[in-house]
C-alpha cells in the first residue's frame, strides 16, 4: 500500500477540499455536483485500498451506485422542485472558511498525532491508514459544522451527507473486513433517510414558501 | 420455536407491504389488514415472551438473531401496544377524515407505515449484530417520519423535519460508535469468531483499548441517547409526540424511545465492570434528563406536549436505574421501562380520546370532562396516578425500587433528586387532572354535546388501566419476568 501513499494523500486532501466546496457554494445544484465528485473520490480510494483487500471492490461498487448515482439524483430532483439558491447563512464566506479551517487543521493535527487513541491496531496507525482516519474525522466534523451553522434545510442535508461520508471513509481503517451485507444495510438507510428528508423539506417549501429553517418556529418549549 | 423470531417481524412487515400494494384504494381493506397483522404479531410475540421469560434463549442464523428475556419483554410490549393502537386508530383516524384533517385516500399510507414501523421496532429486539442493530434502529426512525408529519400542516411538517434531522444526525454518531466497537472487538476475539455479534463483543469488552471504549461509549450515548429522548438530545421528542396522530404518539412514547434504551443496554452496559466512569455517565445523564423533563412539564399548556415532557422525565428514571449499575438498579430501570410503556400509552390514548371528542388539547380550553366522558376520565385518573407514582399503582413500585437502589448503590443524592422530582410530578399531575376532568366544563364544550369515545378506543384503555393497577397492587406477578430480564442483561456482561 506504501507505493500508493501519494495518490491516497492527494485524494484524501481532495475530499477535504470538496467538503469545503459543498459547504461554501451558495448554489445548491453545484454543491450536489461537488458531492457527486466527493463520492467518486471516495469510491476511487476504496478501489485503491481494494488492491490489498479485494473485498473493498464491493464497497466501491456499492458507494458508486448509492452515492455517485442515486443520492445526487435525488438531491438534484428536489433542488429542481424547490430552489437552487441557498438561504443566506449566518456566517459569511470569510468567517465560515476561517472557522472551518481552524477546526479542520486542529482536528487533523490532533488525530494524526494521537492516532493511537482511535486506531484499534498497530496496523491502523501506519500510513496511509493514519491519514485516512485523520481525514475521515475531519470530514465528519465539517459535516457537523454545516448542520449546526447553516439555516437552509437542503444545505443541512448536504451536511448530513458529508458527516456520513466521514464515517464511511473511516471504515477502510476501522472495519476493513466488514461484510458487504452490513455495508449495504448502512447505505440503504442513508439513501432512504435522504429521500424522506428531501420529501419533508419539499413539504416545508410548499407550506412556508422557502427552505429556511429559521421559519420553523411554531413549536417551542 | 426459533423460527418465531422471523415471523415476529415479518408478519407486520408483510401486512405493511400488502397495505401499500392492495389497501391504498380502500380504507376498510387497509384497516382489516392492519388489524390482522397486529393480531398475528401479538400471538407470535406472546409465544416468544412466554418462552424467553421462562429462561429460554432463542437463536437463528448462527446467532445473528437472538432473543432473551429482555428482548422478549420489549417485543411483547411493542406487539401489545401495536395491537391496541391499531384498534384505537380505526375510529380515531376515521374521525380525522370526517373533520377534514386527513384525506381519506391517505389512510392506506398511514396503516402501511404503521405496520412497517411496528416491524422495525420488533426487529430491533431480535438482532445480535452491532451494525444490523444500528441499521434497524435507524429504520425505526425512517419508518416513523411520515407518521409524525402525517397531518402535513405547518406544525406537523416542522415536527417531522426536526425529528428526521435530529435523529438521523444523532444516529450517525452511533454508527461511528458501533464501528469503533466492532474494530476494537475484532482485534480481541478468537479467530473464527464473528466480532459483529453483540454477545461476542461483550465477552471481550474488558480487553479493548480504553480510549476506543470511552470514545465509542460517548458516541453511542449521543446516538442511541438521542433516540431515547435523553437530555440534552431530547428536543425532537415534544414536537414529534405532540404533532403525530395520537395512536402514533402512544407508540413513540410507549415503545419507540424504549428501543433506544434497549440499544444502550446492549452496547453500553457491557463496559460497566471494567470502566465505572461509563455507569457514572449514564447516571448523570439520567438525573439531568429527569430534572429538565419535570421543569419543562410545568411550563406546558398543550396536553400532548405535557405528556411528551413527562416521557423525558420517565426516561430519566430509567437511565438512573441503569446508571446505578447494581442488580436492583437495573431491575428497577427495566421495571420502570415496562410500567412507563403501559401508563404513558394509557395517558396518550386518554388524551387522544379528549381530542377526539372535544377537538381541543390545550389544558386552558378544557374542564369538567369527567361528567361527559366517564370511562376516559377513569383511564386518565389511573394513568396520572400511576405516572405520579402514587401507592397501589405500578409507577410507585418501580420508582420506589429505584429510590432504594440509589441508596444501596451509594448514590443517596440521586435518590434525593429522584424523590423531589417524583413529588413535583404528583403535584403537576393533580393540577392537570383537576383542570381537564373536574370542575365545570366551558360553555362551548357543553354546547358541543361531548360524548364518550367508541369501545374500539376505550377497550384498549381499560386493559392498560387494569394492568397499571394489577402491577401496582400485586407486583409479584411481574417479578419473575423482570428477574429473568435483569439476569439476561447480566448474562451478556463479562466479569473481570
Amino acid at each position: 500500500m506504501q507505493e500508493y501513499a501519494k495518490i491516497i494523500s492527494t485524494i484524501s486532501l481532495s475530499m477535504i477540499i470538496t467538503s469545503y466546496l459543498i459547504i461554501e457554494l451558495r448554489n445548491l445544484k453545484y454543491s450536489a455536483y461537488v458531492y457527486m465528485i466527493q463520492a467518486f473520490l471516495m469510491c476511487t480510494l476504496f478501489a485503491i485500498f481494494a488492491i490489498d483487500n479485494p473485498g473493498l471492490y464491493y464497497w466501491a461498487a456499492t458507494a458508486f451506485i448509492t452515492k455517485v448515482v442515486i443520492i445526487p439524483w435525488l438531491l438534484l430532483r428536489y433542488i429542481k422542485k424547490t430552489t437552487d439558491r441557498e438561504f443566506q447563512p449566518l456566517i459569511g464566506y470569510l468567517g465560515s472558511i476561517t472557522l472551518i479551517s481552524a477546526v479542520v487543521i486542529l482536528l487533523y493535527r490532533v488525530t494524526h498525532s494521537y492516532i493511537g487513541f482511535v486506531a484499534p491496531s498497530q496496523f491502523a496507525t501506519a500510513e496511509p491508514f493514519r491519514t485516512n482516519l485523520a481525514v475521515s474525522l475531519s470530514i465528519f466534523f465539517m459535516g457537523l459544522y454545516c448542520i449546526l451553522v447553516r439555516r437552509d434545510a437542503i444545505k443541512t442535508v448536504h451536511g448530513l451527507l458529508i458527516l456520513e461520508n466521514g464515517v464511511h471513509l473511516s471504515l477502510v481503517t476501522l472495519a476493513p473486513a466488514l461484510r458487504e451485507t452490513a455495508l449495504i444495510g448502512i447505505v440503504t438507510d442513508v439513501v432512504i433517510a435522504v429521500w424522506i428528508l428531501l420529501y419533508v423539506i419539499y413539504g416545508i417549501y410548499q407550506k412556508f414558501g422557502s427552505t429556511d429553517t429559521f421559519q420553523l418556529k411554531g413549536l417551542r418549549w | 420455536m426459533n423460527n418465531e423470531i422471523l415471523y415476529l417481524f415479518l408478519s407486520p412487515f408483510i401486512a405493511g407491504v400488502l397495505i401499500f400494494l392492495v389497501g391504498r384504494k380502500s380504507r376498510v381493506v387497509s384497516e382489516t389488514l392492519a388489524l390482522l397483522g397486529t393480531i398475528i404479531t401479538f400471538v407470535v410475540a406472546l409465544k416468544i415472551f412466554i418462552a424467553t421469560t421462562h429462561g429460554e434463549v432463542l437463536t437463528l442464523h448462527s446467532n445473528q438473531l437472538r432473543m432473551d428475556a429482555l428482548s422478549g419483554l420489549i417485543a411483547g410490549l411493542v406487539a401489545m401496544l401495536g395491537l391496541i393502537a391499531s384498534c384505537y386508530s380505526i375510529p380515531y383516524m376515521r374521525r380525522e377524515v370526517e373533520v377534514g384533517a386527513i384525506q381519506a385516500e391517505r389512510m392506506g399510507t398511514y396503516y402501511g407505515w404503521f405496520m412497517i414501523f411496528l416491524s422495525t421496532m420488533l426487529c430491533a429486539t431480535t438482532v445480535n449484530n452491532i451494525i444490523l442493530l444500528w441499521v434497524i434502529i435507524e429504520a425505526t426512525t425512517l419508518a416513523s417520519i411520515i407518521l409524525v408529519g402525517f397531518y402535513w400542516n405547518k406544525d406537523a411538517i416542522e415536527a417531522a423535519y426536526k425529528y428526521a434531522i435530529l435523529l438521523t444526525v444523532g444516529i450517525t454518531f452511533a454508527l461511528f460508535g458501533c464501528v469503533l466497537l466492532y474494530s476494537g472487538a475484532s482485534q480481541q476475539v478468537a479467530s473464527g469468531v464473528d466480532p459483529l455479534k453483540l454477545t461476542e463483543i461483550a465477552k471481550v469488552a474488558g480487553k479493548m483499548p480504553k480510549s476506543i471504549v470511552l470514545l465509542s461509549v460517548v458516541m453511542l450515548l449521543v446516538g442511541f441517547g438521542t433516540k431515547a429522548g435523553m437530555v440534552p438530545f431530547h428536543t425532537w421528542l415534544p414536537d414529534a409526540h405532540a404533532e403525530a396522530p395520537t395512536p402514533i404518539s402512544a407508540m413513540l412514547s410507549g415503545v419507540m424511545i424504549k428501543v433506544g434504551v434497549y440499544a444502550l443496554i446492549r452496547t453500553v452496559l457491557i463496559f460497566y465492570p471494567f470502566y465505572p466512569i461509563v455507569s457514572t455517565l449514564v447516571l448523570v445523564f439520567g438525573m439531568l434528563t429527569m430534572v429538565v423533563g419535570v421543569i419543562m412539564m410545568m411550563m406546558q399548556d398543550d396536553l400532548k406536549r405535557f405528556l411528551a415532557f413527562c416521557s423525558v422525565t420517565s426516561m430519566g428514571y430509567i437511565l438512573m436505574g441503569l446508571g446505578l449499575a447494581n442488580y436492583l438498579g437495573i431491575y428497577g430501570g427495566i421495571f420502570h421501562l415496562l410500567n412507563h410503556s403501559l401508563m404513558k400509552s394509557l395517558a396518550f390514548f386518554s388524551v387522544g380520546a379528549v381530542v377526539y371528542s372535544t377537538h381541543h388539547r390545550r389544558v386552558s380550553e378544557l374542564g369538567g370532562l369527567g361528567k361527559y366522558m366517564p370511562i376516559t376520565a377513569v383511564a386518565f385518573y389511573v394513568a396520572t396516578l400511576a405516572l405520579g407514582g402514587l401507592p397501589f399503582f405500578n409507577g410507585f413500585i418501580s420508582e420506589f425500587t429505584l429510590f432504594i437502589a440509589g441508596v444501596k448503590a451509594g448514590f443517596p443524592w440521586a435518590t434525593v433528586v429522584a424523590v423531589a422530582v417524583a413529588i413535583l410530578n404528583v403535584a403537576i399531575f393533580f393540577h392537570l387532572t383537576y383542570q381537564v376532568f373536574m370542575g365545570e366544563a366551558p360553555e362551548n364544550l357543553k354546547a358541543a354535546g361531548i360524548k364518550e369515545v367508541p369501545v374500539m378506543m376505550w377497550g384498549g384503555m381499560l386493559i392498560l388501566a387494569f394492568l397499571c393497577i394489577l402491577i401496582g397492587v400485586y407486583p409479584q406477578i411481574v417479578s419473575p419476568i423482570l428477574n429473568e430480564a435483569t439476569k439476561a442483561v447480566f448474562a451478556t456482561i463479562a466479569m473481570p
